[in-house]
């Protein structure tokens, strides 16, 4: 693994807590990978997240949850219950040392313990804490029972991605929600953005802060043209198929190849786009007439019949091709399109492997590797950032991480009779 | 709370960023370092090829001149809190004003077409020369670095490779839904945000900037979920599921329809608590009693039936009202909002002072999208260090001239005569 990568020691020394459920997981990692030592406290039972799939094999035990394991590389595992009115005191040696907490939930479990690390923040006053809840720690939503989905219902999301509608402009299909975990995504990112400010705000003035997220609000923000297009037209964006939302009916972008599968394939009308495409079907031998003087005639007629008289012989030229031969013709070609691919589909691609963009990383119980989506960025050469170890198993680092903050070997084992780790 | 002196401090303070960004990706960065207290100084220029296609983007502020480059909604919530110049980088004198900038500022976001800085001569190597401590990130669609190194991309383009499109939507034989607007764009923004932001505290600490090249598609890949690794593990392709949740037996879990036009509920069962209460509150005894339905097992098998039953029940009711009823109940159900919804319904919204109402000088005051944390102490202004919307083209050009470049009236006087700002 690459351990110099040039972010990756960004956050070196940098101790995180992180509580609560799987809403921060995700802001985790990503700090994880930034160089921070992320110690995920997450119970005898294990994070909501080892329960939830796709697994690694049939069993269902804690350790087999792919669905935890890429939530969680990089970090370490301490099985304390911070709930547990026994674990206080240990909970209170990590948090002293601490410099990041993360804690999220539901809004009335996670201010519970918001006083808590408020006590410690007087104690620690370089501590950064950063709730993640659902609609944040106050107002009339605070207590709302919200899932990935009615995130995404409720922050407008699913009101742009959907289908066309039927002719007659009626919806016969519902909105969409854009598998997977999208809401917790755009929070972690937030909350990442949201910690690494107030760790350089820590650096100009020596003081942490306390940070008060709301999924909703995050969501909310990323929906692109849906806010503006109301606030300055008065107007709402109706769902289309596989392309922007719009206020207005607009040219479908996908379009399927000879292998069956789709391409994104759009245009802006510019006289380049024209002449490319055009060139395009000359190479491929397909007929066409959009060089005749009927064609001409009847772009200055009727401009939209031209466009869809046009449209159509995209369709044909890209019917004609693989989608992988539309994708890499056109980029030649300098038009923006691209094959729909399966995520799966790029692992092998060789710019990808060039660039690193996926980590193996050991499955024991598979006995072998699988390769982790982990990097956005190089340095030209390198990625930024990295991960020095897999995803923990449950309490793998509850011995260590406990030691390390001053509880002897018998504080841990009566904590452990307790029932708190 | 903050001490008097702390108060004023934003995280940022003392980082001057050049923001030479376009559309949405790179501007979204620069939007989130301007939050954070940054001096960001937008770079622009007039003509066709270099204008940010953005600020002719619908929707367009009511009024004004028809071909004002400063009325776009969406330029002015996206590019709200920043500083704007012109300079025409095709002069070697305005090459040289930039390497002047470069020289005094932090950081360097850009997003021109992946060859564009190296036709300049202003790639990274140069431009650490006159500045070492020099953070210059670059955003393209595929990443600079790789095999794709010359190819084009813009949101939709890298949502279609990563296979974000893909997983969007019914399975086959439906065409994947894909995203309803350029979501890369927004995620690539923030992922910009936090990669500069963990420059910077490296650069606290070690004194040494960096070249970072950000890839939209592999930030694609990063929030595709579990999907590329239950791939590898099945052998099976990823396939689409509707709003429809793979990763544990929760149903019914979907969006269905209500009374009105278009209207819809989110509803996500997680357990047969939330199940019963359900049944009690949209008056469905005989579910109960429907052995296929029990348990979360039997309701993910029978999740066709399960679905259009819901439908049934759903389709008389008013959204708000029952998702009040049934959140009452503790079950996670909510009005699936649009952007009219948003605006003038939510409560939650206006409740933590979600939209920020912020002056543009040529349009007037505009709400724009907050920033979706509260702090204790960092004042999180989504109006930057101008406290005001997007600049007009230009606006800045005195001001940042003479006071970060040092240039006098008369020198900015023939700079402007000669086409070079």
């Amino acid at each position: 693994m690459n351990t110099a990568a040039v972010l990756s020691s960004a956050l070196a020394g940098t101790v995180l807590l992180e509580c609560g459920g799987e809403h921060g997981e995700f802001a985790g990692m990503l700090l994880a990978s930034l160089g921070a030592e992320v110690i995920k406290l997450e119970g005898p039972r294990g994070s909501n997240s080892r329960r939830l799939g796709p697994y690694t094999t049939s069993e269902r035990g804690p350790e087999h949850s792919l669905c935890f394991s890429r939530y969680n590389l990089g970090k370490k595992s301490v099985s304390l219950d911070i709930d547990h009115p026994a674990a206080r005191e240990a909970l209170a040696r990590l948090a002293v040392r601490a410099d990041v907490i993360i804690d999220s939930g539901e809004a009335v479990d996670v201010a519970r313990r918001l006083q808590f690390y408020r006590d410690m923040q007087k104690a620690n006053p370089r501590l950064v804490v950063c709730t993640i809840t659902p609609c944040g720690l106050d107002g009339p939503y605070r207590d709302l029972k919200m899932t990935d989905l009615t995130h995404l219902a409720l922050g407008g999301v699913m009101a742009s991605c959907g289908y066309d509608p039927q002719a007659d402009g009626v919806y016969d299909t519902p909105p969409i929600a854009p598998e997977m975990w999208q809401a917790y995504h755009i929070a972690g990112e937030y909350a990442v953005i949201s910690i690494t400010a107030a760790l350089n705000f820590r650096e100009l003035t020596g003081e942490g802060d306390c940070i008060d997220l709301s999924i909703h609000e995050a969501v909310s923000t990323c929906t692109e043209v849906a806010i503006p297009t109301y606030i300055y037209n008065g107007a709402v964006v109706r769902r289309q198929t596989g392309r922007h939302a719009a206020e207005g009916r607009t040219r479908p972008w996908l379009r399927r190849t000879k292998d069956g599968r789709y391409v994104k394939a759009f245009l802006f009308w510019g006289g380049r786009d024209v002449r490319v495409i055009t060139e395009m079907l000359n190479e491929a031998g397909i007929e066409h007439d959009l060089e005749s003087e009927s064609y001409r005639e009847l772009h200055k007629r009727s401009p939209s019949e031209a466009q869809t008289h046009f449209s159509a012989m995209i369709d044909k030229l890209v019917a004609s091709m693989t989608a992988e031969e539309v994708f890499h013709r056109a980029q030649a070609k300098g038009l923006l399109w691209a094959s729909v691919r399966r995520p799966e589909e790029n692992i092998e691609d060789p710019h990808f492997q060039a660039r690193g963009t996926f980590q193996p990383i050991h499955h024991p119980e598979l006995g072998r590797d699988l390769n982790y989506p982990v990097s956005v960025a190089t340095d030209g050469h390198d990625r930024v950032t990295a991960f020095t170890r897999g995803a923990p198993r449950l309490g793998e680092h509850t011995q260590e991480v406990l030691s390390q903050a001053g509880l002897a070997a018998a504080d841990i084992a009566s904590l452990a009779a307790q029932g708190a780790l | 709370m903050a001490s008097t002196e702390t108060a004023r401090k934003r995280p940022l303070d003392g980082v001057r960023v050049i923001d030479l960004t376009k559309i949405v990706a790179g501007p979204n960065a620069t939007r989130m370092l301007a939050t954070m207290g940054a001096e960001v100084i937008r770079v622009e220029w007039h003509d066709d090829r270099a204008l940010d296609l953005l600020r002719g983007v619908r929707p367009l502020a009511p009024g004004g001149e028809a071909d004002s480059v400063n009325r776009s909604g969406l330029f002015n919530n996206i590019n709200a809190g920043k500083y704007g110049i012109t300079l025409n980088m095709n002069l070697p004198q305005g090459r040289d004003l930039f390497k002047r900038l470069v020289a005094g500022s932090s950081v360097l976001c850009e997003n021109y077409s992946p060859q564009q800085m190296e036709r300049w001569g202003l790639a990274y190597d140069v431009l650490s020369e006159i500045n070492p401590g020099l953070i210059y990130m670059q955003i393209t669609g595929m990443g600079k670095s790789g095999t794709y190194n010359g190819y084009l991309s813009v949101g939709p383009t890298a949502q279609a490779l990563s296979g974000l499109t893909h997983m969007s939507g019914f399975p086959e034989p439906m065409p994947p839904a894909g995203w309803g607007y350029s979501y890369l764009d927004h995620s690539t923004g923030y992922y910009g945000a936090i990669l500069v932001l963990a420059a910077l505290l490296r650069r606290r600490r070690t004194g040494r900037g960096c070249y970072i090249d950000l890839s939209q598609t592999e930030v694609g890949l990063m929030v595709s979920g579990t999907a590329t690794l239950e791939a590898q593990v099945t052998g099976q392709p990823t396939e689409r599921h509707g709003n429809r949740m793979q990763a544990a037996d929760w149903a019914p879990h979907g969006a269905y329809p209500c009374r009105g036009t278009d209207e819809w509920i989110a509803i996500a069962i997680q357990n047969d608590d939330q199940w019963k209460a359900l049944i009690t509150e949209i008056g469905a005894p005989e579910w109960g009693r429907d052995g296929r339905f029990a348990g979360g097992a039997g309701r993910k098998a029978n999740e066709d039936e399960l679905d259009r039953l819901m439908a049934e029940a759903t389709r008389n009711a008013e959204r708000y009202e029952l998702m009040n009823r049934l959140q009452q109940r503790g079950v996670p159900a909510v009005a699936l909002q649009k952007a009219d919804d948003r605006c003038e319904r939510d409560p939650q919204l206006k409740a933590r002072g979600y939209f920020v109402p912020l002056p543009h000088s040529e349009i007037g005051t505009w709400n724009i999208e907050g920033f979706p944390a509260k702090f204790d102490k960092i004042p999180a202004d989504v109006g930057g260090l101008p406290h005001r919307g997007a600049p007009m083209m230009g606006e800045d050009n005195d001001a940042v001239y003479r006071n970060v470049l040092g240039l006098t009236s008369e020198e900015i006087a023939t700079l402007r005569e000669d086409w070079v700002i």
